[in-house]
Formats: C-alpha cells, structure tokens, sequence
C-alpha cells in the first residue's frame, strides 16, 4: 500500500540530508507510529507520503501512484493528513465549512455532503458547533474540527502528526480511541507521536527516527524495549517497561501495569505476601 | 509568599467564572504543579500571579492576591515582574533575539540594569539554566528543549523569586521535556526559586514537583503533597486525569493485598516496592496530609 524505496531528501541542493535512504513498506490496515526526536524527520517523511515534497533520490508509491509524478490532489484522494497545529489547517469561517471545504473539492453531490458531514460531527462530538467559528472553540476542539475535515474525505490512509499534543488526558484518550475505531474499519493509520504511553496502548508497530534514518522498525512492544536506541533518538520507554527491566528478564514481555500486576502476583514469595 | 484570599474572577464579555473561591498559600521555595482538565481555570490562576489579570486581561475580580505582600490589583505587571518571571507553551512566541546571549540581555537592558552588571547577570542565569555552552549559538538552531531553556534563563536573569510556567513542555520531545523539569529542579533546590507549573505530563509532575494541585471548573478541588494527591487515583481518573502508570499498577497491587504503603513517584520508588513485594521487605512510605474541598 505504502512503498518507500531508497528515499534521501534535502531541501535544496547544498542543504544536509534530512532523509537519509530511507525503505519502508507499510501495508493495509497497520496502525503504526513513528517516533524520534524533534528535528529527527518524521514531519518531513510525513510530507513526503501525500507529496507536498517529493523525493530527491529513491520512490514514495502510494496504492502504486508515484509521488514523484502523480498531482499532489489526486494522492489526497488516498491520503489524510492531519497537521500538527490546527490552526495551520483550519480556515473557514464555520466548523461546517471547514468540515465541507475538501467535500466540494472532490466535486461529490451537495445532499451526499451534507450526510456526511453531519455523521463525522457527530462522530467527533461536535454537531452542536456547526455553526461557530473554529477560532473561537477551544485548542483540543479545533484539533477535532481539523481532524474531521479529514475524515470526511474518507480516505483509506491517515496520517496524523501528534494528533494528542495540547490535549487534556480525557481528549486525548477520545481521539484516540476515534482513530482506533478507524484503525478496526480498516484504514491504516501512520502517526508521529511523542508520548511513549499513547505509543505503547494504540501502536502495534513502531519506527524511530534518528537523524533521519531509520534506527528501529518493529512490534511496538519490541521497539519501546530498545533503551539504547530510544536514548539515542531522545526517547524514554514507557514506565512500566523501565520498571519492568530493573528485574532482568523476569518481566520480559510486560508492557501495561495489569501484565506487570499479574507477572508479580505470580511469582511473589510467599513470605513476601502479606495476608 | 503567593495568597490567594476568596479568589474568583470572569473575563470581559464572559458570564461564567474562570476561577471561583479560591484559597491558597504557595510559600517560599515550593514546587507546586497544576494539573486538570481543558479550561478548569490553570492558566487563568497563573495569570494572576504574574499580574497579566487583571492588568492584561480585564474582568470581574473577587478577593485579593498577595504576591511578595503586594496586591496584585493595586500593582502593574512591570512591578510584578521584578519578582515573577513567567515562561510560556510555545517558546518560538516568546523568543525574540538571534542570538541567546542576546535573548538574556534583552530583559535586562529593559530592566534597566548597568551596562556594567549585565555581562555578571547574564553569565549567571546561563549557568543557572545549565545552557552555557549555548551562549553565542543561533536560537533559531536550537532543539525545542534548548530553546525552552533560554526563555527560562531570560526570566531567571531578572531574579525573581517564583517561576510560573504554563505547559512550557508540550512542544517538547521527551528529552526536551526533562531537560526543562530537570533545569527547574535545580533552580528550586540550589537558589530557592518558588516554581509553579501548569502540565498535562503527569508523570514529570509527580516526579518533580512536592505538592500538587488539581483543578476542575475553576476550582481547586484537590490540594497537598503529591504522594497524598496520588492516593485520590480514583477520583482523578474520574476527572478525566491521566494518573502515572506506575500508580496504576500499584494500585493493583495494593487491592491484590500485596502492597499497603503509599504511592511511588518515580521508577526508583516504584522499584523499591516491587522489590518490597518480591522480598518481602514492605518497605512503607509516610502519608502526608491532603486537604479535598
């Protein structure tokens, strides 16, 4: 579905590689993140897939479109793409512009349109908004007002670029569990997140990115073990993992507190246990 | 140090209050982190220390606050900022200069600090901050971590006695993030800087700060040291408050009756338990006391 092959990048000619020969293959239905430190190249790899930049050496195909050659329109007929500031995405004067604005860009019937965009409000909480200005809505409102925009062009691909950031724990847990809904319905989902612990609950694969190769490419839950590597990338496991290999390879394969409760409930010594 | 007496306040045009019957004492040489959910009034608690309510932002204000035994309402911000110094989310927003050394010098010029002192002050706060060796680098070349540093040194070389931050890590990668609590550690114990933070990371806040506060519809609704915070797991979960992982699977452990003690903070702490439960050590820590309104 997503082919990237031998892909460097650099932004002009005497600039240093911001990508450097980069291989990936990323299939239907994964759901997978991509993490590193700031400045590692994740944003630009992002852009790189729904071609807002194009490959300066190597391929990006996308369902086998080359990015290189195929309009930048067209790929966005596959590819979402949610920004990391709304605020960089959103322009219209109401939520249900701004939710509609893609919609007539692909030319599809007005009543079809209006459907949709009332079930993705819906979906996203924000039917009673419809009518307001995105700029007077709250930061984690305006992420969902942006991410609905791209939903609505149903696209089997989405990438979202820390989609979480500014959001309170309880927004962000409802985002997340919106593109995990997606994820189940097939789409496959490709997300740059810092927070190891969003990471490690909704991402069966993880990449690091570190200046601008790829250093890890694996099950999260193998990935978010390599300390050496996440150090390097300016990453740190998540808390349970780091507990968890404080104890060698008793808690080998724990990743959450029930896995890590469960393992020590069964193997505390009785003397250990208090009655 | 910091008073809040019967504390409520509404913005201009806004029939609801932002804060409301707020009581509180933050003393000298805390580290109290803020923590709840979207528009509970953190930021509007914030700009009341640092005077930008009510002199930046206009509304209804109730009761008084006392910063340094000064009223706010009856001080400016320009006087307000000899003794707080206030840093930002986005340091890109509040980093004006080319250069750092500049950055840091920029406040002080308009402070009005001899030429003389300057060169002292500003060494100073790049020590303080720990980023000396970024003094003549471009601030545009620096990570997101670096940069939140400097905007931290900038305020840290007028002196101030109390830091407030509002989310100063949420553009930050892990690294940066702790680089930043790391750095307010260090100005907290080695000069005695009162620091106040306002985070989503709640696992830095239960790792650094002593005491925490959590807000929810403009109130303060939990108070006291963050061990004794950490007890309410429950109740924050039910505010939609994200509680560390280790709590959580210490929490299990205590209702699988293997663990009585108090909460751990950090992964060291949370090692100290396990190890307590696997050795049968039991290890127990103090509970301090919480005040819930």
């Amino acid at each position: 579905m997503i082919s990237i092959r031998n892909l460097s990048y650099r932004y002009n000619k005497k600039a240093p590689l911001v990508l450097d020969n980069i291989s990936l293959e990323i299939g239907r239905g994964e759901f997978v993140a991509l993490v590193g430190q700031n400045g590692a190249g994740k944003t630009t790899l992002l852009k790189q897939l729904n071609g807002l930049l194009k490959p300066s050496s190597g391929s990006v195909t996308i369902n086998g479109l080359d990015t290189a050659t195929v309009k930048t329109s067209e790929l966005a007929c596959h590819i979402g793409f949610l920004f990391q500031n709304p605020d960089h995405q959103i322009f219209c004067g109401t939520v249900y512009d701004e939710i509609r604005f893609g919609l007539v860009n692909t030319r599809r019937q007005q009543e079809l349109i209006d459907g949709r965009i009332r079930r993705i409000a819906g979906l996203l909480g924000l039917e009673g908004m419809l009518d307001r200005n995105p700029f007077t809505l709250s930061k984690g409102e305006r992420q969902r007002v942006a991410l609905a925009s791209v939903l609505a062009l149903e696209t089997e691909i989405l990438v979202l670029d820390e989609p979480t950031t500014g959001q309170d724990y309880k927004e962000c847990v409802e985002i997340m569990e919106i593109v995990k809904s997606l994820n189940q319905q097939g789409k496959t989902i490709i997300m740059v997140s810092h927070d190891m612990e969003v990471v490690v609950d909704y991402c069966e694969r993880t990449i690091v990115l570190h200046n601008g190769r790829v250093l890890e490419d694996d099950d999260t839950g193998i990935v978010l073990r390599k300390t050496e590597s996440l150090g390097m990338a300016g990453l740190e496991p998540p808390q349970i993992i780091q507990l968890a290999q404080r104890f060698g390879p008793l808690f080998q394969d724990v990743i959450s507190p029930e896995d890590m409760a469960r393992a020590i409930i069964s193997c505390a010594v009785p003397g250990g246990v208090r009655a | 140090m910091i008073r809040f007496n019967d504390v409520s306040f509404s913005y201009e045009n806004s029939d609801e209050m932002a804060v409301r019957n707020i009581n509180a004492h933050i003393g000298r040489g805390e580290f109290v982190g803020i923590i709840g959910p979207s528009g509970a009034g953190k930021s509007t608690l914030l700009s009341m220390i640092n005077g930008v309510i009510p002199h930046f932002y206009k509304g209804d204000f109730y009761g008084e606050v006392l910063v340094c035994g000064r009223d706010t309402v009856e001080s400016t911000c320009g006087k307000l900022s000899h003794h707080v110094g206030s840093v930002f989310q986005d340091p890109e927003s509040q980093i004006v200069s080319t250069v750092v050394e500049d950055e840091i010098a920029f406040g002080l010029e308009n402070f009005n600090i001899p030429a003389g002192e300057i060169e002292a002050r500003l060494a100073e706060a790049l020590r303080m901050a720990g980023i000396e060796h970024l003094r003549h680098e471009s601030t545009a070349a620096l990570s997101g971590g670096q940069k939140q540093r400097v905007t931290i040194a900038a305020a840290i070389a007028l002196r101030p006695e109390i830091l407030v931050l509002d989310e100063p890590t949420s553009q930050l990668d892990p690294r940066g993030s702790r680089q930043v609590f790391t750095t307010l550690r260090q100005l907290n114990r080695e000069y005695g800087i009162t620091i106040i933070i306002v985070e989503q990371k709640v696992m830095l806040l239960s790792e650094f700060c002593s005491r925490l506060m959590v807000m929810e519809k403009g109130r303060i609704i939990m108070d006291g040291p963050t061990r004794s915070v950490l007890e309410h797991n429950d109740r924050l979960l039910e505010l939609g408050i994200n509680c560390p992982r280790i709590v959580t699977l210490t929490k299990l452990l205590k209702n699988a009756s293997l663990w009585s003690g108090g909460y751990p903070v950090d992964v060291d702490e949370a090692e100290t338990v396990v190890r307590g439960i696997m050795e049968g050590t039991h290890d127990q820590y103090q509970e301090p006391e919480l005040s819930i309104q």
